[in-house]
Order: C-alpha cells, then structure tokens, then sequence
C-alpha cells in the first residue's frame, strides 16, 4: 500500500467543479477539493449546503453531472466505489438482525476468506473494535438490534476501517451519538491514521472538535466550499462567519418568556425543554402566533412535533384540535389513489357531515375555496398523482387549514416546492394565523423562518436559543445552531 | 460508557440470541410434548415403521417450509409453494419416469421461473404476496396441463428411496428431514450468500451500501426457494406415488406458520432452519393427534390456525417483556 501513496507527490483526492442537479436544486455547484495523503479534511456546513451529498459522489454512490473527481488517479469509480475510499455512515448501514461480525464480513467480503470466514471476520472485528476503543463491550456475536447506539457507532466506524488498501476514510458525523471518553478514543484513532499516511474527511457539527483533530476545514455553503481554514490558526468563529453566522451568540441564550405578546392571547400549546445548559425552559405558542422550529437537521424539531402531535405523555399543554402537515408527501402525505378535492378535504368531513352523512355541496363548496385561493393547477377534480410536487403540497397543506383544528404542525413541509408556491403558502400561514390560529412550524431552511413571531434554535433536543421577529435572520440562526453547552465546551 | 472489562464480558450468550433460539426451542419442546402423548396412546410409533409412517407425509412438508423459510428470511412471502409443489408432483410422476432428461430440463426451468418472479419483485416494486399469489395460478394451469386428473407413476428410484431402511433402525423420513435442514442451515449461516439473503430483509440499504447487487440477490433467493420447492415436489411425488397439482395447496399457509412457531418473521432477516423443521413436524403431527384422540382431522386447520395466534401473540408480550 505505500508505494501505491508515494507513486506521485500529488494529492490523492482532487474534485474539479463538481456539478450535481436534483429536479430544480442543484445540491453541487462546482465544487473544487484537493485532499492529501495523511491529511486530515474537516468539512462543515448548514442544512442544504450539500455536504452529505459530496459525501456520496466521494463514496463512489452518486456519479455528478459535470465536472470531475479523482481519487488515487480513478476518475469513474467501479460498482463497489473508488478502491481504497471508505465511509462510516452516521446510521443505517448496518443489518439490525445480523451479527456485529456478519455485518463487517459483509462489507468487507473482498479481504474474507471464501469460506470458513467466520472466525477470521469475527477476530478482525474483536481486534478492531479494541483497537479504535480499547475497553468496549461489544462482541462479535451479539446482533446489532440489541446494541445500544453508541456502541452501533462504534461498529459502523469499525466497519469502514477493516480493508486491506485504506487510503481515504469518510467520517460523517461520527460522534453525534458518541460519549466523551469514546470520542477522544476515536480522534486518536484518526491520528494514528493520518500518521500512516491516510487521508481521512470528517464531516461534523462540532466545530470545536473539528478544529482540534483536522488539517484543514474546508466551509460548504449552498452546493460549493465558500473557504479553506487552516486549523491550526482558525477559530470557531471563523468558521461561523465563513459559514455565514453572525457573533452575538451572547443575549439569546435561554428560552425564558420575555417581553412581547401581550395577555390578551392565551398560550395555545406549551412544551418542556430544556436549555443547552440543562436549565428546564418551555417552548410555548399564543393563541394566533407562528412559531418557529429551527437549527440543523434532526436536533430533536420533529420530536417537538410528534410530542405535541401525541401529547399523551401528560407533559405537553394543548388545549385545542392539532392538524399535521407531513414533509414526505409521498409517504404520509397524499393519497395516491384520490383526486384533489377527496385528498383535500379528508380532514374536513368530520365537521362537513350532519349526523354522519356527507354533504356534497358544502363539501364542493370548501374545496372550490380552497383551489381557487391557492390556484391549485388542474382543479378539484384532477387525479392528485398527476399533480406537480408543488401543487400537491399545497393539496396538503390546504387540507390541514381546511380542518377546523386551531394548531397546525407544519413538518418541513416546502422542501423542494417552486418559489411562487412557497410565496402564497407563507401568505397563507401568516393570514390563518391573523385569524386565530396557531401555527408550529419546523424548517431546514433557515430563511423560511423570518416568516414566524419567534423562533426557537434546537441543538440536540434542547434549546439552544430563542430569537424574536427581526432577529430571526439566518445569521442567528446559524451561529445558535452550532453552540454549545457549558458542559461540553469545557 | 460501559468500564467493565472484556475478559468479564465475553462469558454468557451474545446480546439478542436468546431471542433468536427461545422460539425454536419452545416449538421443540410442543413437538416432543406431542410426541409423548401420541406414544402413549399408540406405543407402536415408536417403531421404525411406527415413525416412518407418522413422519413420511411430514417429510415433503419439512422441505417446502425450507423453502418458505428462505423466502421470508429476506422479507418475502410465498403464496405459491402449495400449488408450485404440486405442479412439481406431476413432472416428476410424467416426464421423470419417461423422459428424465425432459424431466430435469422441466425442473430446472421452475427454478428459473422462481428467478424470474424475484427479478419482477425486485425491478417492479411489485409486492411478493401480489408475484407469487399470480404465479401460483400459473402453477395451477400447468399442473393441470400435465396431468389433468391425478395419475403419473412416480420414478422406481423414488420408491426404492422410499423403501430403504437405513441401518440402526433410523426411519428414512427422519433422515431426509434432517438433511435438508441441515443444508439449510449451513447454507444461511455459513455461506456469503446466506449472510446477503438475511441482510437484505434485514436492511437493503445496507446490503446496496457493501457493493452487492439487490436484483441478483433477491434473484438467487428466489432461485433457491424454487430449488427447495423442487426437492419438496418430489419427496411429495414418492410419498403419493404419483402427480396430483391439487394434492397440498394447504401448504402455502402451513409453511408460513412452521416458520413463524420456529421463529422467523414476517419482516425478514432472520434465518430459522432447524426452528422451522420443528415447526412443520409439530403441524403435521396435529393430524396424528387430532386422529389418535378421536377428533376430526377435518379439526387440524383450526387448531393450526389458532396455535399460530396464540404463539405470535405470546411472542409479542415475551419481546416487551424482554427488551
């Protein structure tokens, strides 16, 4: 294997203006990356900046549009990915019914003997693991459902590293679920590659981990690296800026009732959290106000909503009917099979019907409202399917207003619908709300949200901040979304 | 993180097989428990004779629950084995006794039709019940395309197989039983392939994520499920001496709940050879019983049926209890 390295001086990985189009967002726009041998890469980025999928198209899982990549002086990857290039996924690569040692075998079947390979896969897995995290628990034997995430982590990471010709390992988000003593043994670990002369890219949210363990940083912004950081000499809040956050992170902390919102307005739902810092804070909606649910993805906005959507735990306050307004139309969405005014006014029946019979004609009534206020394309009776993504989201959506429940949960609902639509949606959110409802809404993306009163910033399920109408820019939000807790910080 | 040292932990089972073997061996212990009552009623079966003639109509049942097993492990279910193994009867009891390279080319090609069925899940989306519910039709119509009415002859081989008394007055069903399980199980524990069956009812993401193909898996499984109906069909054809499509379309239901009281499950990813042979054989013994306490055999698919409730929804209160 170092011969293989030291054939030419050149860097190992280099991307050339890389382009990937999906349908209307390009989620590369020309991306241009050097990564060395024995080099530690540190990538960061908000929601959308394109991170994960410049992960895939080094993997070898995604081929770009225009452009170039070169990894070992490859340009078209094979079906098994780049040789020598591996990834650690955050989750989902592992076979929850398999063993830990089945699983690596299967990833690894190229450096596995034919047959007889279980001992030989299941002492390369004991070896590893101890190897990377000396003192772990996991056997080669146990199946993975039984393991806890932690240590699932553990297994994924150890995955990635058992081949014969390591020479770039892609680490993506590999400490979200892991403890403190498992992360120092993991970055030792990265340096002890990296002084083997292997290059290793590490996708993060924690800036300040980054920055200890990497060469470099490089800064994704909307589809392409807006800057390199040399390490060494960079700060937090360098990164922070590149990444387009603004420094007033100090003020917001905490997300305790002030000012505002006279109390005319009851609080319609009411949620315990707690701060970064430990400190119990509520999360809570008047009457007629839009709410904001912000921050990178997955920091615990869609749990906020599932609590509130089952409120049967006792803890959460509402008071009124809840409509939900699901992100993934395709799969919780539409109903494939209906038209556009059966699919818009399913919720609304209820309260159409007398003594349980329907009633036609108010219902024709409501939906010919409904699409004639948001121009839904190809009317009431066209089939839903043949709809654009963007007119059946407004299907959706129209079908929870439609409803009389006085809160609506929106989930993400406008990722990848056309500009006019979202502009008449966010009308729509802000004159239901003038009428007296109450709207909770999380988005990945950040600007949506100076459309709310207030908007609270989430960072692993707790609040990292709370932002009141003009502050909500996506400067705040991004500099809140990276913070983090005294605990950790120290 | 977990302080206590390895040495102290690698003693005890691993993390989660407890609930892979319990099942398995619960249905073990209600064959057994049948068993012992038959024996007790009707000493005799304890015999080589005795036990060859309560486990040879079981033997061809045995085999298609492998099959089934197969299947399920990658999260498929077959709707089709029934009648496939009785399309199966009639090559075997028409072609194989005639023209047995006409034969094996007819029976090879089943096992490429079952391959085909895969690729058509696995390229169309088209759920499993929906390819294998039409495909036991087609089975159907060229059963009875063979053999319109039950006849045939079954190969001499079959019946000198059939005869054989094996030394140490081991019954011959027990014998075939227990092979192919135990191909079976060598086959889903100890083999590449076996391994990417479970894994891709388990997650196919992240069987996609390690280079391997979905289509040319889930194709192969299909392929072996086919093969394993195959060897069903013709254990079945030296157990009726002849071809009759319409001989076992019970099959189809009583493989799925042998696999389930093994173990297995509807989700995929687990594979349950032995748990699954002593499933089928306690479903195929409750015929014995039901005749030997005097009741109906007309019974046995109620009292199969309602067994099969009464196990999933114990397993289901043993799984939160457990967790």
């Amino acid at each position: 294997m170092s011969e293989m390295i030291s054939i030419e001086d050149g860097p190992l990985l280099r991307v050339r203006n890389a382009v990937k189009v999906y349908g209307p967002t390009r989620a590369l726009s020309g991306v241009t990356l050097t990564v060395h041998a024995g080099e530690v890469l540190g990538i960061v980025g908000h929601n959308g900046a394109g991170k994960s999928t410049l992960m895939r198209v080094l993997s070898g899982l995604e081929t770009i549009d225009a452009g170039s990549v070169e990894i070992g002086g490859i340009t078209t990857p094979p079906r098994t990915g780049y040789p020598g290039v591996r990834m650690a996924y955050q989750e989902g690569s592992l076979a929850l019914e398999l063993s830990v040692s089945e699983n690596i075998y299967l990833s690894s079947t190229a450096w596995m003997p034919r047959w007889r390979w279980r001992g030989v896969a299941a002492r390369q897995t004991a070896t590893r693991l101890q190897e990377i995290f000396p003192r772990n628990a996991i056997k080669p034997s146990d199946y993975v459902d039984d393991l806890p995430i932690a240590d699932r982590q553990r297994v994924e990471i150890a995955r990635a590293t058992i081949t014969n010709d390591l020479r770039l390992l892609i680490l993506d988000e590999p400490t979200e679920s892991l403890s403190g003593s498992a992360v120092d043994q993991l970055y030792d670990y990265v340096r002890k590659l990296r002084a083997r002369g292997v290059a290793i890219i590490l996708v993060s949210h924690r800036l300040r981990e980054i920055l200890s363990v990497s060469d470099r940083v490089a800064v994704m912004k909307d589809g392409d690296i807006v800057s390199v950081h040399d390490a060494a000499d960079s700060t937090e809040r360098d990164l922070f800026m590149a990444m387009g956050g603004e420094v007033a992170v100090s003020g917001t902390r905490g997300g305790a009732a002030r000012r505002d919102m006279d109390g005319a307005h009851p609080v319609a739902v009411r949620i315990p959290m707690m701060t970064l810092d430990g400190e119990p804070a509520d999360i809570f909606a008047h009457k007629g106000e839009v709410i904001g649910l912000a921050g990178i993805a997955g920091q615990g906005q869609e749990e906020v909503l599932s609590r509130l959507w089952r409120a049967n735990r006792g803890d959460v306050d509402v008071g009124a009917d809840l409509a939900y307004v699901p992100g993934d139309r395709q799969r919780s969405g539409i109903l494939p099979l209906w038209d556009v005014a059966a699919n818009l006014s399913i919720t609304a029946l209820p309260s159409l019907a007398r003594r349980g019979i329907r009633q036609f004609d108010k219902e024709h009534e409501l939906v010919t409202r409904w699409v004639d206020m948001l121009k839904v394309r190809g009317g009431a009776r066209a089939a839903i399917t043949a709809l654009s993504g963007g007119n059946q989201q407004k299907v959706i959506v129209a079908r929870a207003f439609a409803s009389e429940a006085a809160v609506i949960l929106l989930d993400d609902p406008f990722r990848g619908v056309d500009v006019h639509t979202k502009a008449s949606l966010y009308q729509l959110i802000r004159s239901e709300a003038a009428n007296g409802r109450t709207i909770v809404w999380y988005s990945s993306e950040n600007s949506e949200m100076q459309h709310c009163d207030r908007a609270y910033v989430l960072r692993a399920s707790r609040i990292a901040g709370e932002l009141h109408g003009a502050e909500i820019t996506d400067e705040r939000i991004i500099s809140l979304s990276f913070a983090e807790s005294r605990e950790t910080a120290a | 993180m977990n302080a206590t040292s390895p040495a102290l932990t690698m003693g005890g089972l691993p993390k989660g097989s407890a609930r892979r073997i319990l099942p398995g061996l619960l249905t073990l212990l209600a064959m057994m428990l049948i068993l012992i009552v038959c024996g007790t009623i009707q000493p005799r079966i304890w015999s080589q004779g005795g036990m060859t003639l309560i486990m040879s109509p079981i033997v061809a049942l045995a085999i298609a629950t492998m099959a089934q097993m197969v299947l399920m492990s990658i999260g498929d279910i077959d709707l089709s084995i029934g009648f496939f193994v009785g399309m199966v009867t009639t090559i075997v009891a028409t072609f194989m006794r005639e023209t047995p390279l006409m034969g094996v080319l007819a029976l090879a090609a089943c096992v490429l039709a079952y391959a085909m069925i895969g690729a058509l899940v696995q390229l169309r989306e088209v759920p499993s019940l929906i390819a294998t519910l039409g495909a036991s039709f087609i089975w159907l119509g060229v059963g009875l395309f063979i053999l319109p009415v039950p006849g045939g002859l079954a190969p001499d081989w079959l019946f000198q197989y059939a005869m054989w008394r094996p030394p140490f007055s081991i019954p011959v069903p027990i014998v075939t039983m227990v092979f192919a399980t135990a191909i079976t199980w060598l086959f889903m524990q100890r083999t590449r392939l076996g391994a990417r069956f479970r894994s891709l009812g388990s997650n196919p993401t992240a069987l996609a994520r390690t280079g391997a193909s979905l289509l040319l898996t889930r194709m192969l499984a299909y392929a072996t499920t086919g093969f394993l109906g195959v060897l069903a069909g013709v254990t079945l054809t030296a157990e009726i001496g002849g071809g009759d499509v319409n001989a076992v379309p019970g099959y189809t239901l009583t493989t799925i709940a042998a696999v389930i009281l093994g173990g297995g499950m509807f989700t995929g990813g687990r594979s349950v050879a032995w748990g699954a042979l002593f499933g089928a054989v306690t479903l195929g013994l409750m015929t014995v019983l039901l005749t030997l306490l005097n009741l109906s055999s007309n019974l046995q698919p109620a009292v199969q049926g309602s067994i099969v409730i009464a196990v999933l929804a114990g397993r289901l209160v043993v799984e939160r209890l457990t967790r």
